[in-house]
């Protein structure tokens, strides 16, 4: 009876140091390569940070996995003694939940999903308070009133991205337009390359984009046109020509998830509503044509000199108005959202009803164009 | 929407998106012509690709970057035909490990050069002269680079080297029956190895061109299909490098197309017009285009045995 006292209170001892008295292996599951230098090669950057970070942290990756077969890679890294799994595309949502139910002593994170698990969170770094930033730039910058932009699938987050870009476009710039082109691919470099040309050749003058290559910044750069990076620092593309962009910093989520679980705090009983949607004032994305460069020092002065009569602010140069915007929505206290109603869709429809945000929910699964955008927009309500 | 500009924009980028496609099908059409499929264009284009950007980015020379392309593809070329002419090995097998390879070889290859500009690409032409003229000017004479012009001009060459001349007469005979050409004194092996490799040659230029001039970086996976596209476009152009010309460039055309008419048709359907059309060709090449079949070499896909027939 005793030895069986002991064996239960030492089950009970182990049971409360948990995960932090363990090391912890964590295994990321990409859908493309990592050298795509956009989507995959983000979370592997992120992934090398915190990797270096700490000691008690050891990972591991495994690169272009098709969509379908997940589980089996996630086996896989079972196998080999992961005891946290990171999945970081859509696609590997359901394999990922499956996974979940059959591994109840694993950690998973899944990216940019939306079903958890006891032992399943999910995380999300948004952009599109960064694309609205964005967008008051290129609505100053634009001398046709044609902004071109290259989108890769229309869905609920690429149609985020452009209608929070139109937002800030119209901001400065009322009569101003946004043109899309879908390419139908997150990654085709000459996809993206003729999509832009068809762009150029109907007067667009400035650029922005949501797919994984530089491929629009060297196409708009070689006709001398400004435009805006993505996912990646893409100002040594074109230094003369990246305004600014939208730049990630996975890393923040990855660091304070796996830090939580070193510490005990999120364990395999717990992640059932966490749910990382992190944006700029968690650090998790930022504002810039590289990391600390908000705006191209050659584009300060048009912008500097492009003043506005602003509703709230008044007499306002764009300049200063994406640092006040940037600030609004930089610090904890969160004072604007882009989609601060009244927001109108481009069919004439209220949309965000006068002094109203939008919920999450309703953020996550946005199908509707903001008004001032141009061009095809499949499932459009 | 002014007529001028369509058009200008049109021509210009099926110009453009056409010199990969056009310099890669003139090397399938030799290699096919003497009997020998080479489905590895894919991944003789990508390690091309690969290699040119490399080169140029390390010496800042892109005419080095493609010659090393050129070399490159016509190496990965002689595997193939020493698998295919020499072992007799399978060419449909040997051709997608061939793509299978480069794409990976590459792709691993790459990785540190991944995201990284090109200092000095291949220089667009503005023709002087010529450029000014009104539509045409910049239609054809502007921002276009050097192998536009030579792959047009290399077209004709092939053309003429393989209907005008003996040597046309013996590679052609190889692909017809190689045991007639072997029986007329012709060098089989040699003509299937030569035009092989110069098929790879070309195809590593082709590559070298999308990441020194089109994009000009590196990424992997760049080509994206374009190897396959080759491959159909030498049936479509009937195995005749003069049909190499306008086939790729109605190719590039579609392609453009398809991005310009997106504010007036789905883009879905646009996406898949130049698939479609490719479809097409194959199907009235199966049907009515006797013509067309009976243009593939007699002897295309089979290795050949001196004494069998």
């Amino acid at each position: 009876m005793k030895r069986i006292l002991m064996a239960v209170l030492a089950v009970l001892a182990l049971g409360a140091l948990g995960f932090s008295a363990e090391k912890i292996k964590a295994g990321f599951i990409y859908v493309g390569p990592i050298g795509d230098y956009g989507w995959t090669h983000a979370h592997d950057v992120a992934r090398r940070i915190v990797d270096e970070k700490y000691d008690w942290l050891e990972t591991v990756y495994v690169e272009s996995v098709p969509e379908g077969e997940v589980e089996t890679y996630i086996d896989q890294l079972v196998r080999q003694g992961c005891n946290v799994i990171f999945t970081t595309s859509f696609g590997f949502m359901d394999g990922t939940l499956a996974a979940a139910q059959r591994y109840p002593n694993v950690i998973f994170a899944h990216c940019s999903g939306f079903k958890r698990w006891d032992n399943m969170a999910t995380y999300m770094a948004d952009f599109y308070q960064v694309y609205y930033l964005n967008g008051l730039m290129a609505g100053a910058l634009t001398k046709t009133g044609k902004i071109g932009y290259v989108g890769a699938f229309p869905i609920p987050e690429v149609k985020r991205h452009i209608s929070a870009f139109t937002i800030g476009v119209r901001e400065v710039n009322p009569n101003a337009e946004v043109h899309v082109r879908w390419i139908y691919e997150w990654f085709n470099p000459a996809a993206a390359k003729e999509a832009a040309e068809a762009l150029i050749a109907e007067g667009c003058d400035v650029f922005a984009f949501t797919e994984d290559s530089p491929t629009v910044v060297q196409v708009a750069a070689e006709k001398g046109l400004p435009s805006f990076g993505h996912y990646s620092p893409m100002y040594d593309f074109a230094p003369d020509y990246v305004v600014s962009g939208q730049l990630v910093h996975w890393e923040k989520i990855y660091e304070d998830f796996l830090v939580k679980i070193h510490e005990g705090v999120y364990t395999t009983k717990n992640l059932r509503h966490v749910d990382y949607w992190w944006l700029l004032s968690q650090g998790a994305v930022e504002v810039g044509a590289k990391p600390g460069m908000v705006i191209n020092p050659k584009y300060e002065d048009v912008l500097k000199n492009y003043v506005i009569d602003h509703p709230v602010f008044g007499k306002v140069s764009v300049y200063d108005l994406v640092f006040i915007r940037l600030a609004q929505m930089g610090d904890p206290g969160i004072t604007f959202d882009p989609f601060q109603g009244p927001v109108y869709d481009r069919k004439g429809n209220l949309r965000v009803p006068e002094g109203m945000w939008m919920s999450y929910d309703a953020l996550i699964t946005m199908e509707w164009a903001a008004a001032g955008i141009v061009g095809p927009w499949p499932g459009e309500p | 929407m002014d007529i001028a500009s369509w058009l200008i924009s049109t021509v210009s980028r099926a110009l453009a998106f056409g010199v990969p496609l056009l310099w890669g099908t003139l090397g399938e059409i030799y290699a096919e012509r003497a009997g020998v499929v080479n489905l590895g264009v894919e991944g003789m284009m990508i390690l091309g690709a690969f290699t040119a950007f490399a080169v140029t980015q390390s010496t800042g020379n892109p005419g080095l970057g493609l010659l090393c392309a050129a070399g490159i593809g016509a190496l990965a070329a002689l595997f193939h035909a020493f698998l295919t002419v020499t072992l007799r090995a399978n060419q449909y097998v040997s051709g997608l490990a061939l793509s299978m390879f480069g794409l990976g070889l590459a792709g691993l290859l790459g990785r540190g050069w991944e995201g990284k500009p090109l200092g000095t690409p291949l220089p667009s032409l503005t023709i002087p002269g010529l450029s000014r003229i009104p539509v045409l000017g910049p239609m054809l004479f502007q921002d276009q680079t050097i192998l536009t012009y030579i792959g047009i001009f290399l077209a004709f060459v092939l053309w003429l080297l393989l209907f005008r001349t003996r040597w046309g007469v013996a590679i052609r005979s190889v692909g017809e029956s190689p045991g007639t050409a072997d029986a007329l004194g012709i060098n089989v092996t040699l003509v299937r190895y030569l035009c092989v490799v110069f098929g790879g040659l070309l195809a590593g230029v082709g590559g070298g061109y999308l990441s020194v001039a089109y994009r000009p970086s590196w990424t992997e996976g760049m080509t994206a299909g374009m190897g396959w596209i080759v491959i159909a476009l030498t049936i479509f152009a009937a195995w005749d490098p003069l049909q190499a010309i306008w086939g790729a460039f109605f190719f590039g055309a579609l392609y453009h197309l398809s991005y310009r008419l997106q504010a007036f048709i789905s883009p879905e359907l646009l996406k898949l017009m130049p698939y479609l059309f490719a479809i097409v060709v194959l199907a009235l090449s199966g049907f009515g285009g006797r013509r067309i079949r009976r243009r593939a070499p007699g002897a295309l896909g089979l290795p050949y045995v001196r004494g069998e027939r």
